[in-house]
């Protein structure tokens, strides 16, 4: 019997340090060792050598390990202006984006949650569909659309709004239209989870003590929704920082993002370690929301999420 | 009737009395379905009016076009004379509380409260006294500061009633509000909810269907049935004198005898029943023979009966088949015949182990032509 106890309690143990042991395996594999790896070479020099960077460590005399801690590129992120500019656009383009995403998003959340349950999964499935192609075809049929003599144009010219194209096509406008189009789901999807756990008696309640229905959206809607809100922007905002396919096929050569800046620097200069340090900052960038997020939804009581 | 207190009592026996809410010959279709038929109904000033019925039978959505949360298909609802059919909820003098209490989960109770006054931009002063008024009236002053999940159920449904009275309605409606309490906080409540209403001298219209809920707490019940109201009367007389069946059936326990109207004697009708014999029964209405009828008997109407004789009236014979002991009372369910179960109550004077009636004993059993009634319907 006390073997038994034993034997189970061990179990236990077992199957608890597995439960908690997975996903801390999983992180370690794929997110801290690839970082270090990162980490790595963005303190290592660039050379001509395959990887194209030297080693932080080397052996020079008998016993002595030589540990060469490279910080230049990150100096020249930060004081390179042109970094420093990519930086600041890609997260101006991923704020107004956010923003025209929850603008967009909300209203059709909120459609979608308080239609009947039948029109529900097929408007659901329309969110959904657009995933069914490839991403990167998607963002190339806007360039039929946005191109001078493309869909759009040819159809205000031929509603005689316009008499000659707009140049929308390698604009920042056509990023943001990309960017908006491709994210949409990502707002609206979590909107939708949270909007359809609204008790609509809620709202009932608030009209019964004299709350005209606008009013009753921004008093009681509107701050249930906040869980919703939180998660869509930032499933929206952290990807659209880093976006570097939509500035690359859209945009046009003022269009800075440090998405596209890195891609460059990696296959194009095959600067390895600038583009890493580059990778380093944009996370270190990114953390800061992502904190300030969490901090805000464990204040309002997180399990909404 | 003539009596002048309680025709201040009983304002709907007063025939110049104007009724405070007016519900006219109103109708609400879901699609094809009607959820409400045609229903009129006059409630008046200090009422605690209750709209009885099992679920699915419309009293919610009648309570729920007073509130203006539901707008009838026709028919007109007037509030203190004035015509509001056309009023949104939000513009109503009416407050609601909700079956589910429907408490802002983001606002403490305290500012649950606030909300409705903030909505007549009361000033903040006032505000704070009125809120602190009904948080004293409902005892529930230390719990200002706390959200609706951090409440249990009894503290959610006063935090409720609070939200409610803050803007000191003229009209108070009310949906289950006891539906979400335990059984022995409900005895309370009730009572304490009776006392406010009196206290307060605000019209109570109630949804319930709970019939014992209904009786207690009452001044009048309408009984619904399939959208129609059955019967509109004082708590009495919808036990004692069901005009129908379903009224009868729907409150409390009774036995029912289908019949036939074999015989008048002055105010007496003689029914010819399946018990196989004539029963006496004292009816105000005269009926034409041959009329099917059901004759209604209380349990607690009947009585064991010492001197049984084949042609007694009202008098019954049968076996004892179930006895449910309640502690002060005890029904027993006795044969009366192959498909005929009889139900009498009992109150329990002598302990039970004494009690002389046991399964399967013959017993007899009769009651007065005075008490019970004849129902045509």
């Amino acid at each position: 019997m006390v073997f038994m106890t034993k034997h189970h309690l061990h179990d236990r143990h077992l199957s608890r340090a597995l439960n908690i042991g997975t996903p801390y395996l999983w992180l370690g594999l794929f997110f801290l060792l690839p970082f270090a790896i990162v980490l790595h070479i963005s303190m290592a020099e660039t050379a001509l050598a395959q990887p194209p960077y030297t080693d932080l460590m080397s052996w020079v005399d008998d016993g002595v390990l030589q540990i060469k801690l490279n910080l230049q590129n990150f100096v020249t992120v930060f004081t390179d202006e042109l970094y420093l500019a990519a930086f600041l656009n890609s997260l101006w383009i991923a704020l107004v984006c956010t923003v025209l995403c929850l603008l967009i998003g909300y209203p059709m959340a909120y459609a979608i949650a308080t239609s009947p349950e039948r029109r529900r999964v097929i408007l659901l499935m329309l969110i959904i569909l657009p995933f069914w192609t490839s991403f990167l075809i998607r963002v190339y049929a806007w360039i039929g659309i946005l191109k001078p003599n493309g869909l759009l144009n040819n159809f205000l010219m031929w509603l005689g709004l316009i008499h000659e194209p707009l140049t929308i096509l390698h604009t920042q406008t056509a990023i943001y239209i990309g960017v908006v189009y491709s994210y949409l789901p990502f707002m609206i999807l979590p909107l939708f989870a949270n909007l359809t756990r609204l008790d609509f008696s809620l709202l009932e309640a608030a009209a019964d003590l004299g709350c005209r229905p606008f009013k009753a959206f921004l008093k009681v809607t509107l701050p249930l929704s906040l869980p919703g809100i939180v998660a869509g922007s930032m499933l929206v905002f952290i990807p659209v920082v880093g976006e570097f396919v939509i500035p690359d096929l859209l945009g046009g050569p003022d269009s800075l993002m440090i998405g596209k800046m890195l891609w460059t620097e990696f296959f194009g200069n095959k600067d390895w370690p600038l583009a890493a340090a580059l990778a380093i900052c944009l996370l270190g960038l990114l953390v800061v929301p992502f904190v300030f997020m969490q901090r805000l939804e464990s204040r309002m009581g997180g399990d909404e999420l | 009737m003539t009596n002048p207190e309680r025709r201040t009592l009983e304002p709907w026996q007063d025939p110049k009395a104007a009724p405070y809410v007016r519900i006219d010959h109103v109708t609400k279709k879901f699609d094809d379905v009607y959820a409400v038929d045609d229903v009129s109904l006059d409630i008046f000033q200090g009422e605690f009016f209750s709209l009885l019925g099992s679920s699915g039978c419309g009293k919610s959505t009648l309570l729920r076009m007073l509130a203006g949360l539901e707008r009838p298909t026709t028919g007109r609802i007037y509030i203190d004379g004035a015509d509001v059919t056309d009023l949104p909820a939000y513009s109503r003098p009416v407050n609601m509380m909700f079956q589910s209490y429907a408490l802002f989960p983001h606002m403490t109770v305290e500012q649950n409260v606030e909300f409705g006054l903030k909505q007549d931009r009361m000033p903040r002063k006032e505000r704070a006294e009125r809120v602190g008024e009904m948080l004293g009236l409902l005892q529930i002053g230390e719990l200002r500061k706390r959200k609706p999940d951090q409440l249990s159920g009894g503290q959610r449904q006063r935090a409720a009633l609070a939200r409610t009275l803050a803007k000191h309605p003229k009209l108070l409606l009310l949906d289950e509000p006891l539906g979400a309490l335990d059984k022995r906080l409900r005895e309370s409540a009730q009572f304490e909810l009776v006392n406010l209403q009196e206290r307060l001298g605000i019209t109570f219209v109630t949804v319930t269907h709970d019939q014992e809920e209904a009786m207690t707490m009452s001044t009048r019940i309408a009984v619904m049935n399939a959208g129609q109201i059955l019967q509109v009367d004082t708590p009495t007389t919808i036990y004692e004198y069901p005009e129908y069946r379903f009224v009868a059936d729907f409150i409390g326990l009774v036995n029912l005898f289908d019949g036939r109207v074999a015989e008048i004697q002055d105010d007496r009708v003689l029914v010819e029943t399946q018990l196989g014999r004539r029963l006496h029964m004292r009816c105000s209405h005269p009926h034409a023979i041959g009329t099917p009828v059901t004759v209604a008997i209380r349990p607690e109407k009947l009585q064991i009966c010492q001197t049984y004789r084949e042609d007694g009236v009202n008098q019954v014979k049968g076996v004892v088949e179930d006895i449910a002991y309640l502690g002060d009372v005890s029904i027993y369910r006795v044969r009366v015949s192959p498909e005929l179960l009889v139900e009498m109550t009992l109150t329990n004077i002598q302990p039970r182990t004494e009690q002389a009636l046991t399964w399967g004993q013959e017993v007899a059993m009769e009651w007065s032509p005075t008490s019970g009634v004849v129902l045509t319907e």
